[in-house]
Protein backbone atom coordinates (compact mmCIF):
# COMPACT_ATOMS: atom_id res chain seq x y z
CA UNK A 1 0.00 0.00 0.00
CA UNK A 2 3.06 2.15 -0.33
CA UNK A 3 2.94 5.22 -2.54
CA UNK A 4 5.14 5.43 -5.61
CA UNK A 5 6.42 8.91 -6.28
CA UNK A 6 9.00 8.62 -9.07
CA UNK A 7 8.18 11.24 -11.70
CA UNK A 8 8.55 8.83 -14.62
CA UNK A 9 7.41 5.20 -14.31
CA UNK A 10 7.73 4.28 -17.99
CA UNK A 11 9.48 0.92 -18.19
CA UNK A 12 9.96 -1.94 -20.60
CA UNK A 13 8.04 -5.16 -20.02
CA UNK A 14 11.04 -7.15 -18.73
CA UNK A 15 11.92 -4.51 -16.14
CA UNK A 16 8.32 -4.22 -14.98
CA UNK A 17 7.83 -7.96 -14.70
CA UNK A 18 11.04 -8.29 -12.66
CA UNK A 19 9.35 -6.28 -9.89
CA UNK A 20 7.32 -9.41 -9.15
CA UNK A 21 9.22 -11.75 -6.85
CA UNK A 22 8.79 -15.51 -7.12
CA UNK A 23 6.41 -16.68 -4.41
CA UNK A 24 4.53 -13.40 -4.17
CA UNK A 25 0.80 -12.71 -4.06
CA UNK A 26 -0.40 -11.23 -7.32
CA UNK A 27 -3.79 -9.65 -8.03
CA UNK A 28 -4.96 -10.02 -11.63
CA UNK A 29 -6.97 -7.07 -12.94
CA UNK A 30 -9.95 -7.10 -15.26
CA UNK A 31 -12.00 -10.28 -15.49
CA UNK A 32 -13.52 -12.94 -17.75
CA UNK A 33 -13.04 -11.71 -21.32
CA UNK A 34 -12.15 -8.10 -20.52
CA UNK A 35 -8.92 -6.23 -19.79
CA UNK A 36 -6.88 -9.17 -18.56
CA UNK A 37 -3.21 -8.18 -18.02
CA UNK A 38 -2.06 -10.63 -20.70
CA UNK A 39 1.21 -8.92 -21.73
CA UNK A 40 2.29 -9.05 -18.07
CA UNK A 41 1.15 -12.66 -17.76
CA UNK A 42 3.19 -13.59 -20.84
CA UNK A 43 6.10 -11.58 -19.43
CA UNK A 44 5.96 -13.47 -16.13
CA UNK A 45 5.99 -16.79 -17.97
CA UNK A 46 8.96 -15.72 -20.16
CA UNK A 47 10.86 -14.67 -17.05
CA UNK A 48 9.92 -17.96 -15.33
CA UNK A 49 8.63 -16.12 -12.25
CA UNK A 50 6.61 -18.75 -10.46
CA UNK A 51 5.24 -20.06 -7.17
CA UNK A 52 2.64 -17.32 -7.41
CA UNK A 53 -0.43 -16.91 -5.21
CA UNK A 54 -2.97 -15.36 -7.58
CA UNK A 55 -6.07 -13.60 -6.25
CA UNK A 56 -9.09 -12.08 -7.96
CA UNK A 57 -12.68 -12.50 -9.02
CA UNK A 58 -13.82 -14.29 -12.19
CA UNK A 59 -10.96 -14.94 -14.61
CA UNK A 60 -10.06 -17.01 -17.64
CA UNK A 61 -7.03 -17.33 -19.91
CA UNK A 62 -4.74 -15.26 -17.66
CA UNK A 63 -4.94 -17.83 -14.86
CA UNK A 64 -5.13 -20.72 -17.33
CA UNK A 65 -1.87 -19.73 -19.07
CA UNK A 66 -0.05 -19.23 -15.76
CA UNK A 67 -1.34 -22.63 -14.63
CA UNK A 68 -0.13 -24.23 -17.87
CA UNK A 69 3.31 -22.73 -17.25
CA UNK A 70 3.34 -24.19 -13.72
CA UNK A 71 3.66 -20.68 -12.30
CA UNK A 72 0.81 -20.86 -9.74
CA UNK A 73 1.05 -22.51 -6.33
CA UNK A 74 -2.19 -21.10 -4.89
CA UNK A 75 -5.19 -19.92 -6.90
CA UNK A 76 -7.57 -17.79 -4.83
CA UNK A 77 -9.92 -16.68 -7.61
CA UNK A 78 -13.71 -16.93 -7.46
CA UNK A 79 -13.94 -18.54 -10.89
CA UNK A 80 -11.61 -19.68 -13.66
CA UNK A 81 -13.14 -20.63 -16.99
CA UNK A 82 -14.69 -19.53 -20.26
CA UNK A 83 -18.35 -19.42 -19.20
CA UNK A 84 -20.84 -21.35 -21.31
CA UNK A 85 -18.93 -20.53 -24.48
CA UNK A 86 -15.75 -22.58 -24.14
CA UNK A 87 -16.40 -24.13 -20.74
CA UNK A 88 -13.84 -25.21 -18.16
CA UNK A 89 -10.25 -23.92 -18.18
CA UNK A 90 -8.24 -26.98 -19.27
CA UNK A 91 -4.81 -26.20 -17.81
CA UNK A 92 -6.17 -24.81 -14.54
CA UNK A 93 -8.48 -27.79 -14.17
CA UNK A 94 -5.67 -30.26 -14.83
CA UNK A 95 -3.33 -28.60 -12.31
CA UNK A 96 -6.10 -28.47 -9.66
CA UNK A 97 -6.99 -32.13 -10.19
CA UNK A 98 -3.35 -33.26 -10.13
CA UNK A 99 -2.77 -31.22 -7.01
CA UNK A 100 0.15 -29.26 -8.48
CA UNK A 101 -1.88 -26.11 -7.76
CA UNK A 102 -3.98 -25.45 -4.64
CA UNK A 103 -7.43 -24.26 -5.72
CA UNK A 104 -8.29 -22.14 -2.68
CA UNK A 105 -11.51 -20.98 -4.28
CA UNK A 106 -12.94 -17.76 -2.93
CA UNK A 107 -16.00 -15.58 -3.54
CA UNK A 108 -16.03 -12.21 -5.33
CA UNK A 109 -17.62 -10.55 -2.32
CA UNK A 110 -15.20 -12.11 0.17
CA UNK A 111 -12.22 -10.92 -1.89
CA UNK A 112 -13.77 -7.44 -2.02
CA UNK A 113 -14.25 -7.44 1.76
CA UNK A 114 -10.67 -8.60 2.38
CA UNK A 115 -9.29 -5.88 0.10
CA UNK A 116 -11.38 -3.31 1.97
CA UNK A 117 -9.96 -4.54 5.28
CA UNK A 118 -6.46 -4.02 3.89
CA UNK A 119 -7.41 -0.56 2.57
CA UNK A 120 -8.76 0.45 5.97
CA UNK A 121 -5.88 -1.05 7.90
CA UNK A 122 -8.24 -3.40 9.76
CA UNK A 123 -7.21 -6.84 10.99
CA UNK A 124 -10.51 -8.40 9.85
CA UNK A 125 -13.97 -7.72 8.50
CA UNK A 126 -17.10 -9.89 8.66
CA UNK A 127 -18.87 -11.23 5.58
CA UNK A 128 -22.59 -11.87 5.24
CA UNK A 129 -22.43 -15.35 3.74
CA UNK A 130 -19.94 -18.22 3.44
CA UNK A 131 -21.11 -19.74 6.76
CA UNK A 132 -22.57 -23.18 6.11
CA UNK A 133 -20.88 -23.56 2.71
CA UNK A 134 -17.85 -25.72 2.03
CA UNK A 135 -15.92 -22.68 0.78
CA UNK A 136 -15.17 -21.96 4.44
CA UNK A 137 -13.36 -25.33 4.69
CA UNK A 138 -10.90 -24.26 1.98
CA UNK A 139 -9.79 -21.29 4.11
CA UNK A 140 -8.25 -22.11 7.50
CA UNK A 141 -7.34 -18.41 7.71
CA UNK A 142 -11.04 -17.48 8.12
CA UNK A 143 -12.58 -17.43 11.57
CA UNK A 144 -15.92 -16.64 13.22
CA UNK A 145 -16.80 -13.46 15.09
CA UNK A 146 -19.82 -12.54 17.18
CA UNK A 147 -21.26 -9.06 16.76
CA UNK A 148 -21.10 -7.24 20.14
CA UNK A 149 -24.38 -5.44 19.38
CA UNK A 150 -26.65 -8.14 17.95
CA UNK A 151 -24.97 -11.39 18.93
CA UNK A 152 -25.02 -12.51 15.31
CA UNK A 153 -22.17 -14.80 14.34
CA UNK A 154 -20.36 -13.88 11.11
CA UNK A 155 -17.50 -15.46 9.22
CA UNK A 156 -14.50 -13.15 9.76
CA UNK A 157 -11.93 -12.75 7.01
CA UNK A 158 -8.42 -11.31 7.23
CA UNK A 159 -7.12 -8.44 5.08
CA UNK A 160 -5.77 -9.25 1.65
CA UNK A 161 -2.80 -7.11 0.64
CA UNK A 162 -1.26 -8.44 -2.59
CA UNK A 163 2.41 -7.80 -3.30
CA UNK A 164 1.52 -6.61 -6.78
CA UNK A 165 -1.58 -5.75 -8.78
CA UNK A 166 -1.26 -6.37 -12.53
CA UNK A 167 -3.56 -4.07 -14.46
CA UNK A 168 -4.06 -3.35 -18.14
CA UNK A 169 -5.57 -0.04 -19.27
CA UNK A 170 -6.30 1.49 -22.67
CA UNK A 171 -4.36 4.66 -21.85
CA UNK A 172 -2.08 5.94 -19.13
CA UNK A 173 0.61 8.59 -18.76
CA UNK A 174 4.31 8.21 -17.91
CA UNK A 175 3.61 9.03 -14.26
CA UNK A 176 1.27 6.03 -14.01
CA UNK A 177 -2.15 7.68 -14.09
CA UNK A 178 -4.52 5.16 -15.67
CA UNK A 179 -7.86 5.50 -17.39
CA UNK A 180 -10.05 2.42 -17.72
CA UNK A 181 -13.65 1.92 -18.76
CA UNK A 182 -16.31 0.20 -16.69
CA UNK A 183 -16.58 -2.46 -15.51
CA UNK A 184 -13.55 -1.63 -13.38
CA UNK A 185 -14.13 -4.94 -11.59
CA UNK A 186 -11.78 -4.96 -8.56
CA UNK A 187 -9.00 -2.90 -10.15
CA UNK A 188 -9.48 0.19 -7.97
CA UNK A 189 -9.45 -1.95 -4.82
CA UNK A 190 -6.41 -3.93 -6.01
CA UNK A 191 -4.51 -0.71 -6.73
CA UNK A 192 -5.03 0.58 -3.19
CA UNK A 193 -4.70 -2.68 -1.24
CA UNK A 194 -1.56 -3.91 -3.05
CA UNK A 195 2.01 -2.88 -2.30
CA UNK A 196 2.33 -1.75 -5.91
CA UNK A 197 0.50 -1.70 -9.20
CA UNK A 198 2.30 -2.77 -12.35
CA UNK A 199 0.45 -1.49 -15.39
CA UNK A 200 0.45 -2.02 -19.10
CA UNK A 201 -1.37 0.37 -21.42
CA UNK A 202 -2.26 0.08 -25.08
CA UNK A 203 -0.95 3.62 -25.53
CA UNK A 204 1.00 6.14 -23.46
CA UNK A 205 -0.88 9.44 -23.52
CA UNK A 206 -0.37 12.90 -22.05
CA UNK A 207 -1.57 13.57 -18.52
CA UNK A 208 -4.14 15.99 -19.96
CA UNK A 209 -5.60 13.30 -22.20
CA UNK A 210 -5.77 10.73 -19.39
CA UNK A 211 -7.32 13.31 -17.04
CA UNK A 212 -9.91 14.28 -19.66
CA UNK A 213 -10.86 10.62 -20.13
CA UNK A 214 -10.97 10.18 -16.35
CA UNK A 215 -8.22 8.92 -14.04
CA UNK A 216 -9.44 5.75 -12.36
CA UNK A 217 -6.13 4.69 -10.82
CA UNK A 218 -3.88 7.55 -9.69
CA UNK A 219 -0.15 7.65 -10.43
CA UNK A 220 1.00 7.22 -6.82
CA UNK A 221 -0.35 3.66 -6.73
CA UNK A 222 1.62 2.66 -9.81
CA UNK A 223 5.25 1.49 -9.68
CA UNK A 224 5.75 0.92 -13.41
CA UNK A 225 3.85 1.53 -16.61
CA UNK A 226 4.63 -0.26 -19.86
CA UNK A 227 3.34 0.57 -23.33
CA UNK A 228 2.00 -2.73 -24.70
CA UNK A 229 -0.30 -2.33 -27.71
CA UNK A 230 -3.03 -4.97 -27.67
CA UNK A 231 -1.59 -5.96 -24.31
CA UNK A 232 -4.93 -7.45 -23.19
CA UNK A 233 -5.26 -9.71 -26.25
CA UNK A 234 -6.98 -12.17 -26.53
CA UNK A 235 -9.25 -10.41 -23.99
CA UNK A 236 -10.82 -7.07 -24.86
CA UNK A 237 -9.72 -3.57 -23.98
CA UNK A 238 -12.53 -1.24 -24.90
CA UNK A 239 -12.75 1.30 -26.47
CA UNK A 240 -9.84 -0.16 -28.42
CA UNK A 241 -10.74 -3.71 -29.33
CA UNK A 242 -13.16 -6.50 -28.58
CA UNK A 243 -12.08 -9.90 -27.32
CA UNK A 244 -10.80 -12.52 -29.74
CA UNK A 245 -13.27 -15.34 -29.42
CA UNK A 246 -11.54 -17.49 -32.05
CA UNK A 247 -8.19 -17.18 -30.30
CA UNK A 248 -9.73 -18.23 -26.98
CA UNK A 249 -11.26 -21.25 -28.72
CA UNK A 250 -7.88 -22.03 -30.28
CA UNK A 251 -6.15 -21.96 -26.88
CA UNK A 252 -8.85 -24.01 -25.14
CA UNK A 253 -8.65 -26.66 -27.85
CA UNK A 254 -4.84 -26.73 -27.73
CA UNK A 255 -4.79 -26.91 -23.93
CA UNK A 256 -6.93 -30.04 -23.78
CA UNK A 257 -3.66 -31.98 -23.68
CA UNK A 258 -0.55 -31.02 -21.71
CA UNK A 259 1.46 -31.24 -24.95
CA UNK A 260 -0.93 -28.88 -26.74
CA UNK A 261 -0.69 -26.38 -23.90
CA UNK A 262 3.12 -26.52 -23.97
CA UNK A 263 3.14 -26.07 -27.77
CA UNK A 264 1.02 -22.96 -27.39
CA UNK A 265 3.30 -21.58 -24.68
CA UNK A 266 6.38 -22.20 -26.79
CA UNK A 267 4.91 -20.68 -29.90
CA UNK A 268 2.90 -17.78 -28.47
CA UNK A 269 4.73 -16.90 -25.24
CA UNK A 270 8.26 -18.08 -24.54
CA UNK A 271 9.34 -18.27 -28.18
CA UNK A 272 8.41 -14.66 -28.94
CA UNK A 273 8.39 -11.20 -27.40
CA UNK A 274 5.26 -9.00 -27.51
CA UNK A 275 6.12 -7.74 -31.03
CA UNK A 276 6.46 -11.33 -32.12
CA UNK A 277 3.18 -12.23 -30.42
CA UNK A 278 1.33 -9.51 -32.30
CA UNK A 279 2.89 -10.64 -35.59
CA UNK A 280 1.84 -14.19 -34.87
CA UNK A 281 -1.76 -13.14 -34.18
CA UNK A 282 -1.57 -10.99 -37.29
CA UNK A 283 -2.03 -7.31 -37.97
CA UNK A 284 -5.20 -8.02 -39.96
CA UNK A 285 -6.73 -9.97 -37.10
CA UNK A 286 -5.91 -7.25 -34.56
CA UNK A 287 -7.28 -4.60 -36.90
CA UNK A 288 -10.45 -6.69 -37.27
CA UNK A 289 -10.96 -6.62 -33.48
CA UNK A 290 -11.04 -2.82 -33.54
CA UNK A 291 -13.86 -2.93 -36.12
CA UNK A 292 -16.59 -3.65 -33.57
CA UNK A 293 -17.49 0.04 -33.42
CA UNK A 294 -18.66 0.27 -37.04
CA UNK A 295 -22.18 -0.89 -36.13
CA UNK A 296 -24.15 -3.20 -33.83
CA UNK A 297 -24.14 -5.67 -36.70
CA UNK A 298 -20.35 -5.54 -37.02
CA UNK A 299 -20.00 -5.99 -33.28
CA UNK A 300 -22.32 -9.00 -33.32
CA UNK A 301 -20.43 -10.57 -36.22
CA UNK A 302 -17.30 -10.57 -34.02
CA UNK A 303 -18.93 -13.32 -32.00
CA UNK A 304 -20.59 -15.45 -34.66
CA UNK B 1 -50.19 -23.02 -40.08
CA UNK B 2 -48.76 -23.92 -36.70
CA UNK B 3 -46.04 -21.83 -35.13
CA UNK B 4 -43.12 -23.94 -33.92
CA UNK B 5 -40.56 -23.16 -31.27
CA UNK B 6 -37.75 -24.97 -29.53
CA UNK B 7 -37.13 -26.15 -26.00
CA UNK B 8 -34.49 -23.43 -25.53
CA UNK B 9 -37.09 -20.77 -26.29
CA UNK B 10 -39.76 -22.22 -24.00
CA UNK B 11 -37.13 -22.70 -21.27
CA UNK B 12 -36.20 -19.01 -21.39
CA UNK B 13 -39.87 -17.99 -21.24
CA UNK B 14 -40.31 -20.17 -18.15
CA UNK B 15 -37.26 -18.59 -16.48
CA UNK B 16 -38.60 -15.12 -17.31
CA UNK B 17 -41.88 -15.94 -15.56
CA UNK B 18 -40.03 -15.99 -12.23
CA UNK B 19 -39.27 -12.24 -12.53
CA UNK B 20 -41.84 -9.90 -10.97
CA UNK B 21 -42.43 -6.34 -12.03
CA UNK B 22 -40.66 -3.46 -10.26
CA UNK B 23 -38.00 -5.53 -8.57
CA UNK B 24 -34.19 -5.56 -8.68
CA UNK B 25 -32.94 -8.47 -10.78
CA UNK B 26 -29.41 -9.77 -11.32
CA UNK B 27 -27.69 -12.74 -12.92
CA UNK B 28 -24.08 -13.80 -12.70
CA UNK B 29 -21.63 -14.57 -15.48
CA UNK B 30 -21.90 -17.62 -17.71
CA UNK B 31 -25.69 -17.47 -17.66
CA UNK B 32 -26.97 -16.95 -21.20
CA UNK B 33 -30.48 -18.36 -20.58
CA UNK B 34 -30.89 -16.16 -17.51
CA UNK B 35 -29.61 -13.13 -19.43
CA UNK B 36 -32.15 -13.59 -22.19
CA UNK B 37 -34.90 -14.29 -19.64
CA UNK B 38 -34.19 -11.07 -17.76
CA UNK B 39 -34.48 -9.00 -20.92
CA UNK B 40 -37.61 -10.89 -21.99
CA UNK B 41 -39.26 -10.17 -18.62
CA UNK B 42 -38.30 -6.50 -18.85
CA UNK B 43 -39.86 -6.24 -22.31
CA UNK B 44 -43.06 -8.05 -21.36
CA UNK B 45 -44.56 -8.39 -17.88
CA UNK B 46 -41.86 -6.64 -15.80
CA UNK B 47 -41.23 -3.30 -17.53
CA UNK B 48 -40.36 -1.56 -14.26
CA UNK B 49 -37.76 -4.11 -13.12
CA UNK B 50 -34.33 -2.69 -12.32
CA UNK B 51 -32.16 -4.97 -14.37
CA UNK B 52 -28.45 -5.31 -13.52
CA UNK B 53 -26.65 -6.81 -16.47
CA UNK B 54 -24.38 -9.65 -15.43
CA UNK B 55 -20.70 -8.94 -15.08
CA UNK B 56 -20.96 -5.48 -16.68
CA UNK B 57 -23.21 -4.26 -13.82
CA UNK B 58 -24.90 -1.96 -16.36
CA UNK B 59 -28.34 -0.78 -15.25
CA UNK B 60 -31.27 -1.34 -17.63
CA UNK B 61 -29.31 -1.78 -20.86
CA UNK B 62 -30.93 -2.85 -24.12
CA UNK B 63 -28.21 -4.80 -25.93
CA UNK B 64 -28.59 -5.40 -29.67
CA UNK B 65 -27.54 -9.02 -29.12
CA UNK B 66 -26.37 -11.22 -26.26
CA UNK B 67 -22.60 -11.70 -26.40
CA UNK B 68 -21.09 -15.09 -25.56
CA UNK B 69 -19.10 -13.51 -22.70
CA UNK B 70 -21.06 -11.81 -19.92
CA UNK B 71 -18.76 -8.83 -19.38
CA UNK B 72 -18.49 -7.80 -23.00
CA UNK B 73 -19.22 -4.11 -23.39
CA UNK B 74 -21.86 -4.79 -26.04
CA UNK B 75 -24.11 -5.81 -23.13
CA UNK B 76 -23.92 -2.24 -21.74
CA UNK B 77 -25.57 -0.73 -24.83
CA UNK B 78 -28.34 1.72 -24.02
CA UNK B 79 -27.44 1.89 -20.34
CA UNK B 80 -26.83 5.40 -19.01
CA UNK B 81 -25.21 4.13 -15.82
CA UNK B 82 -23.16 1.14 -14.75
CA UNK B 83 -22.80 0.19 -11.11
CA UNK B 84 -19.36 -0.31 -9.75
CA UNK B 85 -18.62 -3.90 -8.73
CA UNK B 86 -18.73 -2.66 -5.11
CA UNK B 87 -22.18 -1.11 -5.48
CA UNK B 88 -23.66 -4.26 -6.99
CA UNK B 89 -22.22 -6.53 -4.30
CA UNK B 90 -23.08 -4.19 -1.42
CA UNK B 91 -26.63 -3.98 -2.73
CA UNK B 92 -26.93 -7.75 -2.80
CA UNK B 93 -25.49 -8.51 0.62
CA UNK B 94 -27.50 -5.70 2.21
CA UNK B 95 -30.60 -7.48 0.95
CA UNK B 96 -31.70 -4.85 -1.58
CA UNK B 97 -31.65 -7.24 -4.53
CA UNK B 98 -34.91 -9.08 -5.01
CA UNK B 99 -33.99 -11.87 -7.40
CA UNK B 100 -30.87 -13.57 -8.67
CA UNK B 101 -30.56 -16.41 -11.18
CA UNK B 102 -28.19 -19.15 -10.08
CA UNK B 103 -27.19 -22.45 -11.67
CA UNK B 104 -25.42 -25.54 -10.39
CA UNK B 105 -23.57 -28.54 -11.77
CA UNK B 106 -25.08 -30.36 -8.77
CA UNK B 107 -28.26 -29.24 -7.00
CA UNK B 108 -29.76 -31.01 -3.97
CA UNK B 109 -33.34 -31.14 -2.67
CA UNK B 110 -32.82 -28.03 -0.51
CA UNK B 111 -31.44 -26.03 -3.43
CA UNK B 112 -27.82 -26.05 -2.32
CA UNK B 113 -25.60 -25.90 -5.39
CA UNK B 114 -22.13 -27.11 -6.27
CA UNK B 115 -20.14 -25.28 -8.92
CA UNK B 116 -16.74 -25.91 -7.29
CA UNK B 117 -15.79 -29.56 -7.68
CA UNK B 118 -17.30 -32.89 -8.63
CA UNK B 119 -15.89 -35.35 -6.09
CA UNK B 120 -15.41 -32.53 -3.56
CA UNK B 121 -12.24 -30.81 -2.38
CA UNK B 122 -9.30 -30.99 -1.91
CA UNK B 123 -9.12 -33.88 -4.38
CA UNK B 124 -11.61 -33.04 -7.12
CA UNK B 125 -12.56 -35.55 -9.77
CA UNK B 126 -13.52 -32.55 -11.91
CA UNK B 127 -12.48 -29.07 -10.81
CA UNK B 128 -15.32 -26.85 -11.98
CA UNK B 129 -15.01 -23.14 -12.70
CA UNK B 130 -16.10 -21.85 -9.32
CA UNK B 131 -18.90 -19.92 -7.69
CA UNK B 132 -18.17 -16.26 -8.45
CA UNK B 133 -20.08 -14.22 -5.88
CA UNK B 134 -22.66 -16.89 -5.06
CA UNK B 135 -21.59 -18.04 -1.61
CA UNK B 136 -22.30 -14.61 -0.14
CA UNK B 137 -25.08 -13.45 -2.45
CA UNK B 138 -27.16 -16.62 -2.06
CA UNK B 139 -27.38 -15.87 1.67
CA UNK B 140 -28.93 -12.42 1.40
CA UNK B 141 -30.78 -11.90 -1.89
CA UNK B 142 -34.57 -11.89 -1.62
CA UNK B 143 -35.07 -15.06 -3.63
CA UNK B 144 -33.21 -17.23 -6.09
CA UNK B 145 -34.32 -18.79 -9.35
CA UNK B 146 -32.19 -21.88 -9.88
CA UNK B 147 -31.86 -23.47 -13.28
CA UNK B 148 -30.15 -26.36 -15.00
CA UNK B 149 -30.23 -27.72 -18.53
CA UNK B 150 -28.71 -31.02 -17.39
CA UNK B 151 -31.45 -32.68 -15.32
CA UNK B 152 -31.84 -35.63 -17.72
CA UNK B 153 -28.23 -36.73 -17.20
CA UNK B 154 -29.11 -37.96 -13.71
CA UNK B 155 -25.96 -36.28 -12.40
CA UNK B 156 -27.33 -32.83 -11.63
CA UNK B 157 -30.24 -33.22 -9.22
CA UNK B 158 -28.44 -35.23 -6.57
CA UNK B 159 -29.15 -36.58 -3.09
CA UNK B 160 -26.15 -34.75 -1.73
CA UNK B 161 -23.82 -32.19 -3.31
CA UNK B 162 -20.15 -33.23 -3.28
CA UNK B 163 -19.40 -29.65 -2.21
CA UNK B 164 -21.73 -26.82 -1.20
CA UNK B 165 -20.76 -23.61 -2.97
CA UNK B 166 -24.03 -21.68 -2.62
CA UNK B 167 -26.67 -21.85 0.09
CA UNK B 168 -30.10 -23.35 -0.45
CA UNK B 169 -32.71 -23.74 2.31
CA UNK B 170 -30.63 -25.91 4.63
CA UNK B 171 -27.04 -27.07 4.86
CA UNK B 172 -25.54 -29.58 7.32
CA UNK B 173 -24.86 -26.57 9.59
CA UNK B 174 -28.52 -25.62 9.78
CA UNK B 175 -31.48 -23.92 8.16
CA UNK B 176 -31.30 -20.42 6.73
CA UNK B 177 -32.86 -18.97 9.86
CA UNK B 178 -30.49 -20.91 12.11
CA UNK B 179 -27.59 -19.56 10.05
CA UNK B 180 -29.08 -16.07 10.37
CA UNK B 181 -29.51 -15.50 6.65
CA UNK B 182 -32.07 -12.86 5.71
CA UNK B 183 -32.52 -13.93 2.06
CA UNK B 184 -35.43 -16.16 1.12
CA UNK B 185 -33.36 -18.76 -0.75
CA UNK B 186 -34.43 -20.76 -3.81
CA UNK B 187 -37.98 -20.03 -4.91
CA UNK B 188 -37.98 -21.91 -8.21
CA UNK B 189 -35.88 -24.48 -10.02
CA UNK B 190 -36.34 -24.62 -13.78
CA UNK B 191 -34.89 -27.67 -15.55
CA UNK B 192 -35.20 -28.88 -19.11
CA UNK B 193 -37.79 -31.38 -17.81
CA UNK B 194 -39.91 -29.30 -15.46
CA UNK B 195 -40.27 -26.65 -12.79
CA UNK B 196 -39.95 -27.10 -9.02
CA UNK B 197 -40.87 -24.80 -6.15
CA UNK B 198 -39.86 -24.97 -2.46
CA UNK B 199 -42.99 -24.73 -0.30
CA UNK B 200 -41.35 -26.26 2.80
CA UNK B 201 -37.77 -25.47 1.87
CA UNK B 202 -37.62 -28.65 -0.21
CA UNK B 203 -38.05 -29.11 -3.95
CA UNK B 204 -41.61 -29.96 -5.10
CA UNK B 205 -42.47 -30.62 -8.74
CA UNK B 206 -44.91 -28.01 -9.96
CA UNK B 207 -44.90 -28.21 -13.77
CA UNK B 208 -43.61 -30.52 -16.51
CA UNK B 209 -42.63 -29.65 -20.05
CA UNK B 210 -45.37 -30.94 -22.38
CA UNK B 211 -43.22 -33.79 -23.74
CA UNK B 212 -42.03 -35.08 -20.34
CA UNK B 213 -43.70 -37.60 -18.00
CA UNK B 214 -43.54 -37.71 -14.22
CA UNK B 215 -41.86 -41.12 -14.41
CA UNK B 216 -39.10 -39.70 -16.62
CA UNK B 217 -38.48 -36.86 -14.18
CA UNK B 218 -38.42 -39.22 -11.19
CA UNK B 219 -35.99 -41.61 -12.87
CA UNK B 220 -33.28 -38.98 -13.25
CA UNK B 221 -33.73 -37.16 -9.93
CA UNK B 222 -31.42 -38.25 -7.12
CA UNK B 223 -33.77 -37.20 -4.31
CA UNK B 224 -37.38 -37.91 -3.41
CA UNK B 225 -39.66 -35.02 -4.21
CA UNK B 226 -43.28 -34.14 -3.58
CA UNK B 227 -45.56 -33.47 -6.51
CA UNK B 228 -47.97 -30.54 -6.50
CA UNK B 229 -51.63 -31.58 -6.41
CA UNK B 230 -52.25 -29.43 -9.48
CA UNK B 231 -49.25 -30.71 -11.45
CA UNK B 232 -49.74 -29.53 -15.01
CA UNK B 233 -47.84 -28.95 -18.21
CA UNK B 234 -45.92 -25.70 -18.53
CA UNK B 235 -48.09 -22.87 -19.72
CA UNK B 236 -48.05 -22.29 -23.45
CA UNK B 237 -46.07 -19.17 -24.37
CA UNK B 238 -47.36 -16.46 -26.64
CA UNK B 239 -46.00 -15.99 -30.11
CA UNK B 240 -44.89 -12.54 -29.00
CA UNK B 241 -42.73 -14.03 -26.21
CA UNK B 242 -41.03 -16.47 -28.58
CA UNK B 243 -40.44 -13.74 -31.17
CA UNK B 244 -38.86 -11.60 -28.47
CA UNK B 245 -36.53 -14.39 -27.34
CA UNK B 246 -35.27 -14.64 -30.91
CA UNK B 247 -34.93 -10.87 -31.26
CA UNK B 248 -33.09 -10.46 -27.94
CA UNK B 249 -30.65 -13.29 -28.68
CA UNK B 250 -30.08 -13.41 -32.45
CA UNK B 251 -26.77 -15.27 -31.98
CA UNK B 252 -28.58 -18.05 -30.13
CA UNK B 253 -26.11 -17.91 -27.24
CA UNK B 254 -28.85 -19.46 -25.03
CA UNK B 255 -28.60 -22.66 -27.09
CA UNK B 256 -25.04 -23.28 -25.88
CA UNK B 257 -26.44 -24.36 -22.52
CA UNK B 258 -28.22 -27.40 -23.99
CA UNK B 259 -27.15 -30.81 -25.20
CA UNK B 260 -27.82 -31.29 -28.94
CA UNK B 261 -30.61 -33.82 -28.30
CA UNK B 262 -32.51 -31.32 -26.14
CA UNK B 263 -32.36 -28.77 -28.93
CA UNK B 264 -34.23 -31.23 -31.15
CA UNK B 265 -37.29 -30.90 -28.92
CA UNK B 266 -39.90 -28.60 -30.38
CA UNK B 267 -43.44 -27.53 -29.63
CA UNK B 268 -46.14 -25.69 -31.50
CA UNK B 269 -48.81 -23.10 -30.95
Amino acid sequence: MAVHLAPDKLADLETAVALVQPGSMVALGGGLSARLPMALVRGLIRAAIGDLHVVGSAHSIDVDLLAAAGAISVCEESYVGYEQDHGLAPAFRRAAQEGSLEARESCCDTILTQLRAAEMGLSFLPVHGVKGTDIEELHPEYSRVTCPFTGHEYVAVPPLAPDAALIHAPIGDRKGNLHIEQPYVLDERFAVASAMTIATVDRIATTDEVAAAGIVIPHYRVAAVVEAPFGAHPSSCYPGYSYDRAHLAFWVKAARTPEGAQDYLLRHVTGVDEDGYRQLVGADRLEHLTGYRASDQAWMEMFR
Amino acid sequence: MSYRFGLDELFVVELARTVRDAEVVFHGFGSPCATVAMHLAKRTHAPHALLIEGATYAVNPSPAFIAPSSNDHSLKRGSAYSMRFEEAFDMSIRGDMDLMFLSGIQIDAYGNTNVTAVGGMPHPKVKLGGGGGGCNMSATIGRLTLWTTNHRSGRCLVGECDFITDIGHRTPEGTRSELGYPGGGPDALVTELGVFDYPEGRARLRRLFPDVTLAEAKAVTGFEFAVAADLAPIQTPSRHQIDLVRAIDPLGVRRREFRPAELERSFSL
